[in-house]
């Protein structure tokens, strides 16, 4: 009996496995100048309020499609949920105060623009950062 | 016309063929600078009233309707296009349909600025940027990025200008825990309304805003000088009855070029994702031409998935009027009077509404408005027929706006 629950208790474990959240990892292209980050100076650049760094160099951000990870990853980094985090945005870009993130189709593409652009971040699940990339800021 | 009207105008229209070209799409190639984006907002909103009697007006801004229900006072379309030229600076164009106080329907431009950053966390626009005297007043359009229908009208009534041309900072850092943001600002404007102008001229002011978590606060000043030249029937039969009774010198307290103004706004926001609180304080103080006023509001909203209800208690309170005189009652009185209260949009009212999150970008939301205007004033109503014969002033008049907002 106590091996059936175990093996109940596996199953329903492995069958949630792939609902769980995922780290998400803030990167930039493999051989991009860009530092690390805080996770102040991302909020602060996904919030669109700063574009550049300290130094002076820009920052330009990309999002990923709408979805559980975008959703996921400024629920973490600004505490905004997705409603609140597109109403922000619309007002931010719509009084002209900042350019919205470009938008890529998928982690491929996004990968393609980092290795393309030097000062571009963007974010991905952590498993799907590999060696085209570096990560600059590790989510909780 | 114009040539100045002519050229936005033309702007404007070239802005929304844009629009419509399928000349903008993304692609795989890596965007680098130069790079254009577009992208745009719209609301589709319709307003009735119970009494059938009066309209509903947000004065400034619309024309009263001649259809009920009424599409004027929120319905409108924008298009931005921004073109970033290098990683340090850009254009940004923003074209806006939407009727305004002059009853058109004109295409107007509505952001035309250069953005140069400067240092970090500093840039620098100049062009046409929208009027930022109170806390959403550069986003008084973009109703997607507004929990109700439309800001609440008895503050940003008291501000009916939209445009400001000239040039403002915007400097963004950190103060111990808190973001700050400084933003000054110094420039024009120009609104139309019928059969007179308005224009609002060498404004300085300074908006500072911190922010820290779910918690923001917004403080505003600016001033600077206006005209208002009227021209309608009821101005032009006051002007008389003041020449007759030789109160002429008041004429010049009425309509001119010599006005002095100041807008000071205070605001705080709560969202921690499920509770949203939003309140302001908004005072225009003036020398003459338009009522010297203050309006505050508070709402309280609450989240249930993509349902968020709430309830907003708002005031508009005449401080002082704009023109003094002593007419012998009747006929000559009551057009003195006529025309002051018309001009006073002092109310209080309660809103009970909900906006749904449709889908991503699209938003719906209902509002039902009880307000009551002033004894001495039409709130935000105009008389549908006889202005002379249809009080407004004390009623209680019941609003109910639905509409569409969109952002895209």
């Amino acid at each position: 009996m106590i091996r059936l629950v175990r093996a109940c208790f596996l199953l329903v474990s492995l069958l949630a496995a792939p609902c769980a959240l995922a780290q998400i990892v803030i990167v930039a292209g493999a051989r991009s100048p860009l530092p690390d980050l805080t996770p102040e100076q991302a909020e602060q650049f996904y919030l669109g309020r700063a574009h550049t760094l300290p130094d002076g160099s820009v920052v330009t951000l990309a999002d990923l499609p709408t979805g559980a990870v975008r959703d996921q990853f400024y629920q973490q980094l600004t505490r905004k949920n997705a409603n609140q985090i597109r109403a922000h945005w619309s007002r931010m870009v719509f009084t002209g105060r900042a350019l919205p993130p470009q938008q890529a189709e998928s982690v491929a593409q996004l990968r393609l623009w980092l290795a393309a652009q030097p000062n571009l971040i963007g974010y991905m699940p952590a498993a799907e950062a590999d060696g085209r990339v570096r990560v600059l800021l590790r989510l909780p | 016309m114009s040539l100045m009207r002519q050229l936005r105008r033309k702007a404007a229209t070239i802005l929304l063929a844009l629009a419509v070209a399928p000349a903008h799409a993304e692609t795989d190639a890596p965007a680098s600078p130069p790079r254009f984006e577009l992208s745009g907002f719209g609301t589709l909103g319709a307003v009735t009233t119970d009494d059938k009697d009066v309209w509903f007006t947000r004065y400034g801004v619309n024309f009263p309707g001649t259809k009920d229900p009424d599409f004027s006072p929120d319905t409108l379309v924008g298009v931005q296009g921004s073109l970033r030229l290098t990683p340090y600076n850009d254009i940004t164009l923003q074209g806006l349909v939407r009727e305004d106080g002059d009853a058109s329907q004109d295409p107007q431009l509505t952001l035309a600025f250069f953005r140069q950053t400067l240092a970090p966390g500093l840039s620098m626009r100049l062009g046409r940027v929208r009027v930022p005297f109170f806390m959403l007043s550069d986003s008084l359009y973009v109703n997607y990025a507004n929990p109700w229908v439309r800001p609440p009208v008895e503050v940003y009534g008291l501000n009916p200008f939209n445009d400001l041309d000239g040039i403002d900072f915007i400097y963004n850092g950190r103060l111990g825990a808190f973001d700050i943001e400084i933003h000054p600002y110094y420039g024009g404007g120009r609104i139309p309304f019928p059969q007179g102008k308005a224009r609002l001229k060498e404004v300085f002011g300074v908006n500072l805003g911190l922010s820290r978590g779910d918690f923001s606060l917004h403080l505003g000043h600016g001033e600077g000088t206006f005209t208002l030249e009227r021209g309608d029937t009821l101005f032009l039969a006051v002007s008389n009855i003041l020449q007759l009774t030789g109160q002429g010198g008041v004429i010049a307290d009425l309509s001119g070029t010599h006005g002095r103004t100041r807008f000071d706004s205070v605001g705080v926001q709560w969202d921690d994702g499920s509770w949203q609180l939003i309140g302001e304080f908004a005072r225009r103080k003036t020398n003459r031409y338009v009522v010297s006023a203050h309006g505050w509001y508070l709402s309280l909203g609450r989240r249930f998935g993509p349902v968020m209800p709430y309830v907003v208690v708002a005031h508009q309170t005449l401080d002082e009027q704009f023109a003094e005189a002593r007419l012998p009652p009747g006929r000559l009185a009551a057009a003195w009077n006529l025309f002051q209260v018309s001009r006073n949009n002092a109310q209080r009212s309660v809103t009970l509404g909900a906006r749904w999150e449709l889908a991503a970008y699209a938003a719906v939301k209902a509002e039902v408005t009880q307000a009551r205007p002033d004894d001495d004033a039409w709130g935000s109503y105009a008389p549908r027929g006889d202005a002379q014969t249809t009080r407004i002033g004390g009623r209680t008049l019941n609003t109910f706006s639905l509409s569409l907002d969109l952002s895209f």
